[in-house]
């Protein structure tokens, strides 16, 4: 085949032209795609379990919940600290399944509708979001407005008379325990699937 | 819009550029009076209503209570009202992708040549209503009480009373703001519209053994209130009883 | 081309013209003073030819009718480049620390630095003025069919400029890291996270992790002021480089007059 000028030819120039594209998006993706994996690395990242001792036992009743400030990011002073409501575990009410995680009851005070702060109105027994309107029972079971799941729980466990509070784990409407997700993710039947728990929070 | 009609408005359009002014100075005069205009509005903005600063960011409270900047506020009323939890992910990300879709793709499908809004019927009446929905939904959003205080008027006949009754009404004002019905009730302003019913006339609808009993033995989901103190229950039946 | 009216000088204080054969053809230093703007630009143009680009955008024509409403485009822009210059004048004092700085140096700025309030209450509102400023000019461009053929690549372009403004709105809350930014920011995160499947790695991406962490204030200030902004200031180059190629519209309900003489002929 006949090129341009004597004795060049149409692949030639194909050659040149695929060359010189490639090498371009070589040398871009050479410094767009570290950049982008820069930025996204910390979606890949587990963040480190921590315990965090927050009272002795007979601090908690199993009636009231107490509330308890206990840090969840470290190295970042107030802004990576986190209340949440700790009461003893009932039989009588709890239904949930009771293992050693499950001794006493930490329940988040995110809301799980989009994480506005909840609070504990123990007149009413209920948590009371002031955003949109969410309301949960006793057990932090959704009793009206837009929250999708129950409150979002932490692990405890009981080390030398002392409560620890552990990470936090996300439940369904029948408190089975599921990797933390975020607020707002629904994770009863197919909403498991459609909001995926992340590589950077697993539950224990 | 066919061939014929794409050349019809380019020639329409090319007379009507050469028949206008030049942009320099007569547009670019008009720019620069809307500019001042502009930094005059947010120069006066600035001096009068200042740069507040909230107090610092606290993640561990349980008693603030949050609202947005008023641009968003269309947007947390439609998270407000939007109640069912099965629609939660089409009030939050559903509806704007759709709106924010169709107003990218807009000249997509509104291919016809016509101009004028009064000759585009459907596209000028959308307008409208999607800019009185926005607006509505950001008033009602501005507007929206909080559930842990009640900002509601005397009435007079209380105040008329004086004394006891207004100390008492008082009172219970606090109660029922601080035992949390506005979760689930609304009065007023205040509160959200459901799942339990309005309270704003509930005096005139219920004698007061009648709202005492509610209170005691109330049906599901509502809990009860017999644990209350006895002199704050009757500060709420009170309360709830002038409410007519 | 119609001219300017001359500035009404009374006729004693203006400059008397100058007359023939005075100064036999010597250039006096005050005329190479007068001159050296010229000269100047003269010396720039010779490198650049930029006066044919400067021509093209300020020496076109708009068509008649065109009014007020016109003026939105352009006051958009103004309030972004009020916008740029406060921020960067901000981004002097602000420091993105989430263990206290970054609420410390706003509350510097706001209480102790000379016009700091004044100049954060610019920014702060010049964003109110700017969102509204956005949406007036959108609903001018929509309720006048100007995003029409041959404009829909500007629509296109102002619809991103739009989600990018209230994008710039959003990061921009978190800054000044008080109860109302914090707040709105875990809600507005978690808006992101509630979309399927990707909605959680979003959400995970904007905080740099599944909690509110160190490095979570430093991403939303890099996004607000560098990321969105160039974006901001490359679009708007093509939204007006569209708009001087394409023409602004005519107002839709005008009507080209016929050519004087295609009417004689006519009659």
């Amino acid at each position: 085949m006949p090129g341009a000028f004597e004795g060049e030819t149409v692949t030639r120039r194909r050659f040149m032209n695929i060359g010189g594209q490639a090498a371009g998006g070589i040398a871009a993706a050479s410094f767009l795609l570290p950049a982008l994996g820069f930025a996204i690395g910390p979606i890949f990242k587990e963040a480190p379990h921590t315990w965090e001792t927050v009272g002795p036992i007979g601090d908690f009743p199993d009636n009231n919940y107490i509330p308890t400030v206990i840090t969840i990011t470290p190295g970042v002073g107030e802004a990576g600290k986190t209340t949440v409501y700790v009461r003893k575990r009932n039989p009588a009410i709890d239904t949930d399944r009771a293992d050693r995680d499950a001794a006493f009851i930490a329940i988040s005070t995110r809301c799980a509708h989009l994480g506005c702060p909840v609070r504990w109105v123990g007149a009413a027994e209920r948590f009371i979001c002031p955003c949109h309107g969410g309301v949960y029972d006793l057990l932090g079971r959704r009793v009206g407005g837009p929250p999708v799941r129950p409150l979002d729980r932490f692990y405890t466990r009981v080390r030398e008379g002392y409560v620890q509070i552990g990470p936090r784990y996300s439940v369904n409407s029948e408190l089975e325990r599921f990797s933390p997700r975020d607020p707002g993710e629904p994770i009863d039947g197919l909403g498991q699937y459609a909001y995926p728990s992340r590589p950077s929070a697993r539950k224990l | 819009m066919n061939q014929r009609e794409k050349e019809e408005y380019l020639r329409e359009y090319g007379i009507l550029k050469s028949q206008g002014k030049p942009f320099f100075p007569y547009a670019v005069a008009k720019d620069a009076a809307m500019a001042c205009v502009v930094m005059a509005c947010i120069i006066t903005m600035s001096l009068v209503l200042g740069a507040e600063l909230g107090s610092k960011a606290n993640p561990t409270t349980t008693t603030y209570v949050p609202r947005p900047e008023w641009y968003f506020f269309f947007l947390f009323e439609v998270l407000r009202v939007v109640k069912p939890p099965s629609l939660v992910p089409l009030a939050t990300i559903g509806v704007p992708t759709l709106g924010m879709i169709l107003l990218f793709l807009l000249p997509f499908y509104d291919r016809s040549p016509e101009r004028r809004p009064e000759r585009r019927p459907i596209a000028t009446i959308t307008g409208i209503v999607v800019i009185a929905a926005m607006a509505f939904l950001t008033y009602s959003g501005a507007n929206a009480g909080s559930p842990t205080a009640i900002e509601m008027a005397t009435p007079p006949a209380v105040l008329k009373a004086g004394g006891t009754t207004l100390a008492t009404y008082e009172a219970g004002k606090l109660a029922v703001a601080q035992t949390g019905c506005l979760a689930c009730h609304k009065i007023g302003e205040n509160g959200n519209d459901g799942p339990g019913p309005q309270l704003t006339h509930i005096g005139a609808r219920l004698p007061r053994q009648g709202i005492a009993r509610t209170l005691v033995n109330p049906t599901a989901p509502m809990p009860s209130f017999r644990n209350l103190p006895p002199q704050k229950f009757n500060a709420v039946v009170e309360f709830l009883s002038q409410l007519k | 081309m119609p001219k300017l009216p001359a500035p009404p000088v009374p006729a004693p204080l203006k400059a008397p013209p100058a007359r023939p054969g005075e100064g036999n053809g010597k250039v006096a230093p005050v005329d190479h003073g007068r001159n050296a703007g010229v000269a100047v630009v003269d010396w720039v143009d010779e490198r650049t030819s930029l006066s044919g680009g400067a021509r093209w955008l300020m020496f076109r024509k708009v068509p008649k009718g065109t009014n007020w409403f016109y003026t939105l485009g352009s006051a958009t822009m103004f309030a972004f480049l009020s916008q740029a210059v406060t921020g960067v004048f901000l981004a002097m004092y602000y420091r993105p620390d989430p263990s206290g700085g970054a609420y410390e140096s706003i509350r510097h700025v706001t209480n102790e630095v000379f016009l700091g309030q004044f100049v954060r209450g610019m920014h702060k509102w010049g964003s109110s003025v700017m969102v509204i400023l956005v949406f007036l000019h959108m609903g001018r461009t929509f309720f006048f069919g100007a995003y029409k053929y041959p404009r829909e690549l500007n629509w296109v372009i102002g619809v991103v400029l739009l989600i990018l403004t209230m994008l710039m709105s959003f990061t921009g809350y978190l800054l000044p890291f008080d109860q109302r930014a914090y707040w709105a920011t875990i809600v507005g995160t978690n808006i992101n996270g509630t979309g399927p499947l990707l909605g959680p790695y979003l959400s995970d991406f904007l905080r740099a992790g599944p909690e509110f962490g160190a490095t979570t204030l430093s991403r939303f200030y890099a996004i607000h002021m560098l990321l969105v902004p160039g974006a901001i200031a490359a679009l708007i180059g093509a939204h007006l480089y569209l708009v001087t190629k394409l023409g602004t519209t005519a107002p839709p309900w005008l009507k080209a007059e016929k050519d004087p003489e295609l009417r004689k002929a006519e009659a």
